[in-house]
């Protein structure tokens, strides 16, 4: 009964059933060909191969300044966003990827936190427009445990 | 808007008697103090001679009753063309009845100088009338003491003031007081300072900051080439004509549009595109494409490949949520395709727009390596990222192979995966290329986007080096103008951004510096590093052949102080991305902070020297103080005084319509000085 009642967990808590697995290494530059072509992104073998499994990615949160709750961006060099007066004209590479909480945490805000982070969690690669009509193409859905367990009380500095 | 009943007359209200009822206008467009307040000075909304313009208004009626007609006059004589008349039961915003209705006149103008009063009359379904008015004025053409010029360059430093005009000129060099090499901007003939409001704030975003110097009206922040209304659609706005659609129908200009953002940037689109919503991206790259005829779009460069690619292939942003399809049926919007002669649009998010723009003739670039081969006798789209381009710090550094500091060694250019991408002055020296061969001359604007984005940042370096950037292209489109003698040029920008502040320079050296900052907080950082006054001296930055300083990390630099700041942790010294040589465990994996939401707060717990800001959030903002816009070229000396950002239009449509009102220079000369290099 042991493995069942595991995979019922699994299942409450948005786990991918192969949680166990130890996760794939991936770095952004392994998304897509580089230098990017003239038209769109070509995507390699290794993202596909990523997608919908565990990996583990080292990149920069986004600086926003009108965070969305529930999700962040990660990119290969720290990007800060002028959204009031920019919009989606942004500085964001294309190899984006958008991190996502778990459903259950989708009301919280993720303190901006300068330098590197390592992020593991489910890969998703493809097409999906989000309720303010921005597309992602990489998406990273995080475990229950990726946040502290209580808020903080002040955000840690950013990077300068 | 909040306005207005003791001004609107309801004519039947008052024969019948009736206390209760009466439709009301509670919008009038064009904006006008006339309706808005009752005074009829400033006239707020100005057309040159026969600029078009839509006549919009928004009426109440009674409840249970609807609008069954309404009319406009100009000066009392009707306007004879169809009042597209539609209601609110879906597509407008929130708080408005059902009931109400919006009655839209498109594409009308009028050609006689002064002011014109103009009205509405409407009509409720039980027969009672409504009247309320506005008023507009036409801006003539004066008499000309020179020939009219051919072509026109806008060069737009966007969020650049004077500080950071001073910045760059600094970065330059002085020696006693005075600059070793003047900016080619600080080399025009004149200049003027620019009040930059929006219709709606003081402070203006980059929208209504362009829009006012090509349509001569103010325009609601985030909204270009349009008046605000009360519907969602964000393409069905009142429109003005732009100076781009005004010279290419009048005159066949063509139009160049060049810019280191996104080109669905507010600036870029502000010049040839017409929406409510300057985020609507697939809209607005559709519109530059499909009413390119109207437009004369010849030359578009920039950043923002994810626009043109079809959705489903890699990279694409394009969505139907950010496109607009106008209604054939539907005369509020039918009535834009027909009386303006516009594309009706449709929801096409897997249009191949890079595709279509080929098959109409264009050259397409997506690297320095393609823009150098274009063919200059060709219409020419250039896209050389998927949103905005890298700055110039970062694009220099990738040309030179320096600061491949990135996670995997690589420098950022090559880490966004385009490692060629053309600096702004390549670009215009293309777009002037190419452009060169419209038989009628041209409208060209440059912008130097990054200035506000990365002052947006407090990035000092990075938006210093983007005005080098900025002026290298200046000096590009100087040197035609001189050689031209046709060619009138005006540098400005649309707003300060940040409230830049040069305060002084560093009194130590970029190792005790790096020393200080490795220390942290304000004793370090502050009372050891910053000079003022005497003490600042002169920060010398050598420049290189490439025309950018070989480091921005000198000893006793400049400092840069902002005074529309958010919080931020100044150690002074250029941003860094992360360093290869840092010690591992190099990223952090414990687990992430949060918090509940609306709390942002921040602490200087870690010793950092943390200025406080006057502005909420992460970014510095626009400023309301006024810009420099500087002259060169016939006619430049019509610059000058303190002007509105409107005042910008009618003086360029004067000389290219019309011939030069003023000399190009002091020297009475009708030709510019040759600038000396």
């Amino acid at each position: 009964m042991r493995v069942p009642f595991l995979l019922a967990l699994a299942g409450l808590f948005g786990l991918p059933t192969a949680w166990a697995a130890q996760p794939v290494e991936l770095a952004f530059g392994d998304f897509f060909v580089q230098p990017i072509g003239p038209r769109g992104l070509e995507p390699t073998e290794r993202l596909k191969a990523a997608s919908g499994h565990e990996v583990r990615l080292v990149g920069f949160m986004v600086q926003r300044e009108q965070p969305q709750a529930g999700q962040f961006f990660l990119t290969p060099r720290p990007v800060a966003m002028a959204e009031h007066a920019d919009g989606e004209a942004d500085d964001l590479p294309a190899a984006t990827v958008t991190v996502l909480l778990p459903e259950a945490q989708r009301d919280r805000f993720v303190a901006h936190q300068g330098g590197p982070l390592t992020l593991t969690g489910r890969l998703e690669y493809g097409p999906a427009e989000d309720a303010t009509g921005r597309v992602s193409w990489v998406r990273l859905r995080l475990a229950p445990d990726a946040l502290e367990a209580r808020p903080s009380a002040a955000a840690a500095p950013s990077s300068h | 808007m909040k306005h207005h009943a003791p001004f609107l007359v309801a004519l039947t209200a008052l024969a019948a008697g009736s206390a209760v009822a009466a439709p009301t206008v509670t919008r009038l467009t064009p904006p006008s103090e006339l309706f808005s307040s009752g005074r009829a000075d400033p006239v707020i909304a100005r057309f040159l001679p026969g600029q078009r313009f839509d006549l919009q208004a928004t009426i109440k009626p009674d409840a249970g009753q609807k609008i069954s007609a309404a009319r406009y006059f100009i000066d009392g004589k009707p306007v004879a063309a169809t009042v597209a008349l539609r209601d609110c039961a879906s597509g407008c915003v929130k708080g408005l009845a059902a009931e109400t209705a919006i009655a839209t006149v498109r594409a009308v103008s009028s050609e006689a100088a002064g002011r014109h009063e103009f009205s509405v009359e409407a009509t409720q379904a039980d027969g009672q009338k409504v009247v309320a008015k506005g008023n507009f004025e036409v801006v003539p053409f004066t008499t000309a003491m020179g020939p009219k010029v051919k072509n026109l360059i806008i060069l737009l430093g966007d969020g650049m003031g004077a500080s950071q005009r001073t910045a760059a000129r600094i970065v330059h060099g002085y020696a006693q007081g005075k600059a070793l090499q003047p900016l080619a901007m600080d080399s025009f003939t004149a200049t003027a300072l620019v009040k930059t409001s929006s219709l709606n704030s003081i402070v203006t975003d980059s929208s209504p900051g362009m829009t006012s110097y090509v349509s001569g009206n103010k325009n609601n922040n985030n909204e270009e080439g349009v008046f605000p209304d009360d519907t969602v659609d964000a393409f069905d706005n009142p429109r003005i004509e732009y100076l781009s659609e005004y010279l290419h129908r009048t005159q066949g200009k063509q139009l160049g549009i060049v810019t280191t953002a996104d080109v669905f940037d507010a600036t870029p689109a502000g010049n040839a595109v017409h929406t409510s919503n300057r985020g609507a991206g697939t809209g607005i790259v559709d519109q530059f494409f499909d009413d390119r005829a109207h437009t004369g779009l010849t030359v578009l460069m920039g950043g923002g490949r994810k626009w043109f690619l079809p959705a489903g292939t890699p990279g694409s942003a394009r969505t139907d949520t950010s496109d607009y399809a106008f209604s054939a049926s539907d005369a509020h919007t039918a009535e834009i395709v027909k009386r303006w002669g516009v594309s009706a649009g449709s929801l096409d998010k897997g249009r191949d727009l890079i595709q279509e723009f080929q098959s109409a003739g264009f050259s397409y670039a997506a690297t320095k390596a393609d823009l150098d081969k274009a063919d200059a006798a060709r219409p020419l789209l250039g896209l050389f990222a998927f949103s905005n381009m890298n700055v110039a710090l970062d694009k220099i550094n990738g040309r030179r192979g320096s600061e491949k500091n990135g996670l995997g060694g690589a420098s950022v250019v090559e880490d966004f995966g385009l490692p060629d991408q053309p600096m702004l002055d390549e670009m215009a020296a293309k777009a002037i290329g190419v452009l060169k061969h419209s038989p009628k001359g041209f409208v060209l604007m440059i912008e130097g986007a990054s200035i506000d984005k990365q002052a947006h940042n407090m990035d000092t370096e990075r938006w210093m080096l983007d005005t080098l950037e900025f002026d290298r292209a200046v000096r590009v489109a100087q040197d035609f103008a001189a050689e031209q003698g046709d060619t009138l040029v005006i540098v400005t920008a649309d707003h300060e951004c940040s409230g830049a502040a040069l305060i002084g320079g560093s009194v130590v050296t970029d190792a005790k510096l790096a020393e200080l900052a490795g220390k942290k907080g304000v004793a370090n950082l502050r009372n050891s590093v910053v000079g003022v006054y005497e003490k600042a001296g002169f920060p010398h930055y050598r420049i290189a052949a490439d025309g950018y300083p070989e480091t921005t990390d000198i000893d006793y630099r400049l400092l840069v102080g902002y005074g529309a700041n958010a919080d931020r942790y100044e150690d002074w010294r250029t941003k860094k991305t992360p360093q290869r040589d840092v010690q591992q465990p190099f990223a952090t994996e414990a687990p992430l902070k949060w918090y509940p939401a609306n709390a942002q707060e921040r602490d200087d717990a870690l010793g950092d020297y943390l200025v406080t800001g006057q502005v909420p959030g992460e970014q510095a903002v626009h400023t309301a103080t006024d810009v420099p816009l500087s002259a060169y070229g016939p006619g430049a000396l019509a610059f000058t005084g303190v002007i509105d950002n409107t005042d910008v239009f009618f003086k360029l449509a004067q000389a290219a319509v019309k011939g030069v009102v003023a000399p190009a220079d002091t020297s009475g000369s009708r030709k510019p000085p040759k600038p000396k290099r």
